[in-house]
């Protein structure tokens, strides 16, 4: 894992036309390049280049991909990815082919679903038959018990039949049974009457009649349901039976989309094609053998450093471990880092977990999480299709840590499942809440329980602020670094600061320390912010050498004085208060745990069981969102306040796993 | 105890909504399914979206209309989900909207009973396609679709708001003259209704709703000028009975002074010009002309009826620009959704047939 981003490199190259092609699919098997384009050559050299034209334009390959993924889709197949990909394979697509191939499949599952829907047709009309005799709705139904003289009963069915009803014989001797519904009776009349139909006189022919035309009215919906669910299985047949072969068209549409989106970036003259690209320091070799060998040698290959270029232009690679995936996902939520900076996933995780394990802190509800994170990820795993419910991949994976966290703390305060069935390591967490902690408790109140999250959050802010002051360094920005609101001097302030609250918090809210150290001190921070907006100027001048106005100078340095000073003294004092949340939540969280318990005592037996059931349900999920939302504002706010710009540019290289939808 | 304060009424739903009008714009579903190449891909489009349902059902049993039924079980439940967070008389008034579903499944029962029983068309399982549970008012659909008499339709929709207009009319009625004065009667009762329930809103939800219903009502007062005026060419007094006595269109001496001239002498542009200025300047006719390859009139027709759309939209465009706070948004909300599922249907079977994009856009507007 890098502690701080990747460092980068700036490829230019300069390859011969015909070797394009094999360069092309070079990079795109490394698929580490982030593609500039040329606008660094001087304008009289740019003018002598040209872009080229795809033969087929990237819009037509992704319109004809996204009708293969509709396809497999149809069919239930799961859709290939980047690892079908070889760039072995990369050849011109035949789009006509294609599209014929696609087009003959589509007629065929379109036949098919015709086929279905006539079978659903028919079975939606036996089933309001059917419907009809189940619920006694015989009124809407006709039931005939008859016969005809002539043998054309087939004739008699089939006209029937497209009324929607049925004809069945009764025993062996010319009896039928005709159903149809009553609303068509003016139009089956005529027709019964046609065919020269007869009533039966006998009415216990009636009872055998329903019996009979049930059981034909049943074999024809199964028949009926069967042939839609054949045809269902059909389609899917159907695809399933050409899934080689769309695999094979949608991987060389990929393909040939990332190769356009790849030569997009090149520029050319007559004979030379060019390139430029951002490279991790750790692949440019592998960039640099690659782009030799597709070249046949016969190429030029310049580096620049991403010193020598405006930080802002340089992409930002983070490099977690996959199991840091959750904190990542944080990080990337919020903004991306400068270039060269410290990589605050890992302290992220830090930060984050420790708040949530101080304000969710139980070893049976941090199981729970554990659990639940982990049946989550597992069907996730088995179903990749699944589609995201309210829990999320990236939820289950972060349940798990927070899930270990609860458990962590809920060993350290004594609590699982909100009794206290062993002693804490730390302190009697739940105890203190109540009120009855044991005297050599380290925290005996709640205010002992403020004052540690106050201390913690000091913590994290100091920690933001380390962050912050490497990042300075390593830009070498050495004004910001000494004299900014979040650089030495607001440190330094911010340590006064705490000094006196403590102090005044120590003398029983009588009176603020008095060392002869304070106020110089605090004179001479502010004095050192006053100057930095005139120092910045006077830099500016002797670097541009445009010499600023000195009435806008001071006015400007005076009101920025002033707000950094307002924001020290007032946006400390409240990030710092701000962590009290993290009290607030934890004792809330041991108060309603102390409810239900006196609850269940109250109810006790079955009773008292559900309500610790329940009531430890309730607390997991509200108390548990609550603290996952609170620690996450105050990482975003409290904490990254102090270090993260977020002015970085994201690293985006062309590859065999771009993302389909993250291309511009 | 329910709140008078509009950020009480409003706030939790308004929060919402926003965000599903939000997902709308970015999923941009009916533009992809209006582009989509085929019916399949269409349906696959569908399976990300809010409808996958719909999709399932295609995968289920390849039938359009019961993919169409749907969406009709998805905009009730989207009514009554908005009525859940409402409380009152706003409330109400998204009742009396859940109401013209209502209508309009009425209509469509009558249809097939007429169809049936009138027509002597057999239906068959066409009455699977209807919406059978309730919607507000308790309705014997299935006993309504089963009926073999007008009176017993009559009896049938005894306790229903929909009684005084079916009543008055008879079998031989019917018979004669089809269903056409019986929906326009149904549709015109609908929004007295409306009138009726917009004056029992707050003071700033009745401002609201009236600018927006008067709109729609001259909106569609228009388009049964020009449709009826124009293009089937009935006579004035017929076309006066059509039209709803609301607005601005239906009072004004333009309106009379048309439905005075002889059909041949109408000036359907004209007219629309004078409440609506800028027809004459509508693209949308090449356009359409280019893939509709039908008479004058009905492009003529066609081009009005997009022109007053695009009048509708616009309305409801600056509604989400206005106040939050206000049973403006809810319509607003309503109208949008409305049209995307109006698009979506119209769109796969536009599929289904093969037609193109451009000439599925053509009718729809």
């Amino acid at each position: 894992m890098n502690l701080f981003t990747r460092p980068m490199r700036l490829l230019t190259a300069v390859v011969l036309e015909e070797t394009g092609d094999a360069v092309v699919k070079a990079l795109l098997e490394l698929g580490v390049l982030d593609f500039v384009h040329l606008n660094r050559l001087d304008p009289a050299q740019m003018e002598k280049l040209s872009s080229r034209p795809s033969a087929i334009s990237r819009t037509m390959l992704e319109d004809l991909r996204s009708r293969v993924e509709a396809l497999l889709r149809q069919g239930h197949i799961s859709l290939p990815s980047a690892q079908n990909l070889d760039v072995r394979r990369l050849e011109k697509p035949d789009m006509e082919q294609y599209r014929a191939t696609l087009d003959g499949l589509t007629a065929s599952l379109l036949s098919i679903k015709e086929e279905q829907k006539q079978s659903n047709q028919i079975l939606m009309g036996l089933e309001e038959i059917r419907r009809y005799l189940d619920e006694d709705k015989g009124e809407y139904l006709d039931l005939r018990v008859g016969s005809i003289p002539s043998d054309k009963t087939a004739d008699l069915a089939a006209r029937i039949s497209s009324f929607g009803g049925l004809l069945e014989a009764l025993g062996d001797e010319g009896t039928l049974v005709s159903l149809t519904l009553r609303r068509d009776v003016a139009q089956v009349d005529p027709i019964l009457e046609k065919f020269g139909w007869t009533e039966a006189s006998d009415p216990t022919l009636q009872r055998e009649a329903i019996t009979v035309i049930r059981t034909r009215l049943e074999g024809e919906r199964q028949r009926a349901l069967a042939g839609r669910q054949e045809s269902e299985k059909a389609a899917d047949a159907i695809i399933a039976s050409k899934r080689e072969e769309l695999f094979s068209i949608w991987s060389n549409l990929r393909l040939n989309e990332l190769s356009d989106q790849i030569k997009s970036y090149f520029s050319y003259t007559n004979n030379t094609t060019l390139f430029s690209g951002w490279v991790p320091v750790d692949q440019s070799e592998k960039v640099r053998e690659a782009i030799i060998t597709a070249s046949d040698g016969q190429c030029v290959i310049e580096w620049t450093e991403a010193g020598e270029v405006d930080r802002s232009e340089v992409p930002v690679a983070i490099t977690s471990p996959k199991a840091l995936k959750p904190f990542q996902n944080m990080v990337n939520n919020y903004a991306t880092p400068e270039y060269g900076t410290v990589n605050p996933t890992i302290f992220v995780m830090i930060a984050y977990l420790t708040m949530f394990g101080l304000m969710f802190a139980d070893l049976g509800q941090g199981l729970v999480l554990l659990i639940a994170g982990i049946l989550f990820s597992r069907s996730y795993k088995k179903n990749p299709l699944k589609k995201e419910g309210m829990i999320t991949r990236n939820v289950a994976n972060l349940l798990v840590y927070l899930g270990l966290s609860s458990m962590l703390f809920g060993v350290l305060f004594g609590s699982t499942f909100g009794l206290d069935l062993f002693p804490a390591l730390w302190f009697p967490y739940e105890a203190v809440v109540a009120g009855h902690a044991p005297a050599d408790s380290l925290i005996t109140d709640v205010y002992g329980i403020l004052g540690l999250t106050i201390k913690f959050g000091i913590v994290i802010i100091y920690m933001g602020l380390v962050l912050n002051w490497i990042n300075l360094a390593r830009k070498r920005n050495f004004l910001t670094l000494v004299l900014d609101k979040n650089g030495i001097v607001g440190g330094l302030l911010f340590a006064v600061g705490l000094y006196m609250g403590f102090g005044f918090v120590g003398s029983g809210y009588h009176s603020f320390p008095s060392g002869a150290w304070i106020a110089p001190t605090i004179a001479i921070s502010l004095v050192a912010l006053l100057s930095r907006p005139f120092i910045h100027a006077v830099i500016e001048a002797k670097e541009s050498g445009v010499k600023p106005k000195v009435g806008s100078l001071i006015m400007d340095g005076l009101m920025e004085w002033l707000v950094d000073v307002l924001e020290i003294f007032t946006g400390y004092l409240s990030n710092t208060l701000s962590f009290m949340r993290v009290a607030g939540l934890g004792i809330a969280h041991a108060s309603l745990m102390e409810s239900f318990r006196m609850l269940q005592d109250l109810a006790g037996g079955a009773g008292g069981i559900a309500i610790f059931i329940a009531g430890n349900l309730l607390v997991i999920v509200l108390e548990g969102l609550s603290a996952g939302i609170q620690s996450l504002r105050l990482n975003y706010y409290e904490f990254f306040s102090r270090y993260f710009s977020g002015k970085g540019v994201a690293y985006h290289p062309v590859g065999l796993t771009t993302s389909s939808r993250t291309r511009s | 105890m329910s709140s008078n304060d509009p950020v009480d009424v409003y706030g939790f739903i308004h929060a919402k909504l926003r965000a599903r009008i939000g997902k709308m714009r970015q999923d941009r579903l009916v533009e992809n399914l209006l582009k989509a190449p085929t019916l399949v891909d269409a349906v696959a489009l569908l399976r990300d979206s809010p409808y996958r349902r719909v999709a399932e059902v295609y995968d289920r049993t390849g039938d359009l209309q019961q993919m169409e039924l749907v969406l009709l079980y998805t905009e009730i439940e989207m009514h009554r989900l908005v009525t859940k967070y409402l409380e009152g008389r706003p409330a109400g008034l998204v009742d009396h909207l859940l109401a013209k579903i209502e209508l309009d499944n009425l209509k469509n029962t009558i249809r097939l009973w007429y169809s049936s029983i009138v027509r002597r068309r057999p239906i068959r399982f066409r009455s699977e396609y209807l919406f059978k549970e309730q919607i507000l008012t308790p309705i014997d659909w299935v006993a309504l679709v089963n009926t073999t008499s007008w009176q017993e339709v009559q009896k049938l929709l005894s306790h229903t708001p929909y009684h005084e207009v079916v009543s008055s009319f008879t079998m031989e009625m019917i018979e004669e003259e089809g269903l056409f004065l019986l929906e326009s009667r149904l549709d015109r009762a609908w929004y007295v209704r409306l009138m009726e329930t917009l004056d029992t809103l707050s003071a700033r939800d009745r401002e609201v709703a009236r600018s927006i219903f008067l709109v729609e009502i001259d909106l569609r007062n228009l388009a049964t000028l020009v449709r009826y005026g124009r293009y089937y060419q009935m006579d004035g007094s017929d076309i006066a009975a059509l039209l709803l006595p609301w607005g601005t269109v239906a009072s004004s001496k333009e309106g009379a002074r048309y439905l005075a001239q002889s059909p041949t002498e109408r000036d359907a542009l004209a007219l629309i010009n004078h409440f609506y200025r800028g027809l004459e300047v509508i693209e949308v006719g090449a356009k359409r002309s280019s893939s509709h390859n039908e008479d004058p009139g009905v492009l003529e027709n066609l081009q009005i009826e997009e022109y007053l759309a695009q009048r509708r939209t616009e309305l409801y465009q600056k509604i989400l620009g206005g106040d939050p706070f206000t049973i403006g948004l809810v319509l607003a909300y309503f109208f949008l959704f409305k049209e995307e599922t109006a698009t979506i249907k119209a769109t796969i079977n536009g599929k289904y047939y093969g037609y193109s994009e451009e000439y599925i856009r053509g009718v729809i507007g």
